[in-house]
């Protein structure tokens, strides 16, 4: 897959669903730095299958994705659970991922499998280089990987679930 | 008039946000059922009668297009227009929804009045 197109593609769909399902307006785009501790964020892997197969790995830190999960359920960011906010961050990954795979796959089709939440800190085989995307919200940072054209097996991948 | 709703999603987040942009939106419902896949539905459809069912395709237990078969293949469920909500926009899974019953599909992300306008289009509610 073309890079270029992927990069687009991520950048547009990042841009839209915070836009239309979260209410959310970006800042600008932020620097990709690896300075957020880790327990500082919530991360949010998911595979997909199709023609090319591959990653997406979504990073959000703590606030932000509190924010965001407030915006998305219509609650009081004060009242909301760590349950809701997990779930919705999911749900942002899952929303994020099939966008972009819509506008890029040139398969007939894709399947997406399920947002893991993951540990902070861990450390983990075939680290997502590919292309990526950050952005820069009110209360935080949203940064997305995604890595097309190798296989990584999602069960080496531990779950917070 | 007011409208009954199934909302099928797996995510309880999902199914909240639907809820609400469906308030958010002016569309007039009266009762919204919830259910998260498409066994739990069929369960609320053996008690509760719906004017429309909005479904997620991926979803374990049974999966939309499991769902959406079996209420086709119902005599008294099958005049229930569904329509499916889905991130996948390809033209193959919306023609496969289709085929499979469905008469509306959303793709997210969708504004509000893109979900009322699908909604009232497939109950058939005049403009205005």
């Amino acid at each position: 897959m073309d890079e270029n197109a992927l990069r687009l593609a991520l950048r547009k769909s990042v841009d839209e669903v915070l836009e239309k399902m979260f209410f959310a307006e970006t800042l600008g785009e932020a620097p990709e730095t690896g300075e957020v501790p880790p327990a500082e964020e919530l991360s949010v892997e998911l595979f997909f299958e199709g023609e090319p197969p591959g990653a997406m790995c979504l990073r959000l830190t703590v606030a932000a994705a509190h924010e965001i999960a407030a915006d998305f359920l219509g609650v009081d960011a004060g009242s909301i659970s760590d349950t809701q906010v997990s779930e919705v961050v999911c749900e942002l990954a899952n929303m994020v991922c099939g966008s972009v795979l819509s506008r890029a796959e040139s398969a007939a089709t894709f399947h997406l499998g399920v947002p893991r939440l993951i540990h902070p800190g861990v450390a983990r085989e075939n680290a997502f280089s590919n292309v990526s995307y950050c952005v820069q919200l009110s209360l935080g940072r949203l940064a997305v990987n995604i890595v097309t054209g190798t296989t990584i097996c999602p069960r080496s991948v531990p779950s917070a679930y | 008039m007011a409208y009954r709703v199934l909302i099928v999603d797996d995510s309880p987040a999902m199914r909240t946000f639907v809820r609400r942009v469906i308030a958010m939106s002016g569309f007039e419902m009266s009762d919204c059922f919830e259910a998260a896949n498409g066994l739990e539905a069929l369960e609320v459809l053996r008690t509760e009668w719906v004017d429309a069912i909005l479904t997620d395709i991926n979803m374990p237990g049974m999966d939309g297009q499991e769902f959406l078969r079996r209420v086709s293949q119902d005599e008294l469920l099958r005049s229930i227009p569904a329509i499916v909500i889905s991130t996948d926009a390809t033209a193959h899974r919306i023609e496969s929804m289709t085929s499979l019953g469905a008469r509306g599909y959303v793709t997210k992300p969708f504004l509000p009045e893109t979900l009322r306008d699908e909604l009232e289009r497939t109950l058939g509610v005049p403009c205005g």
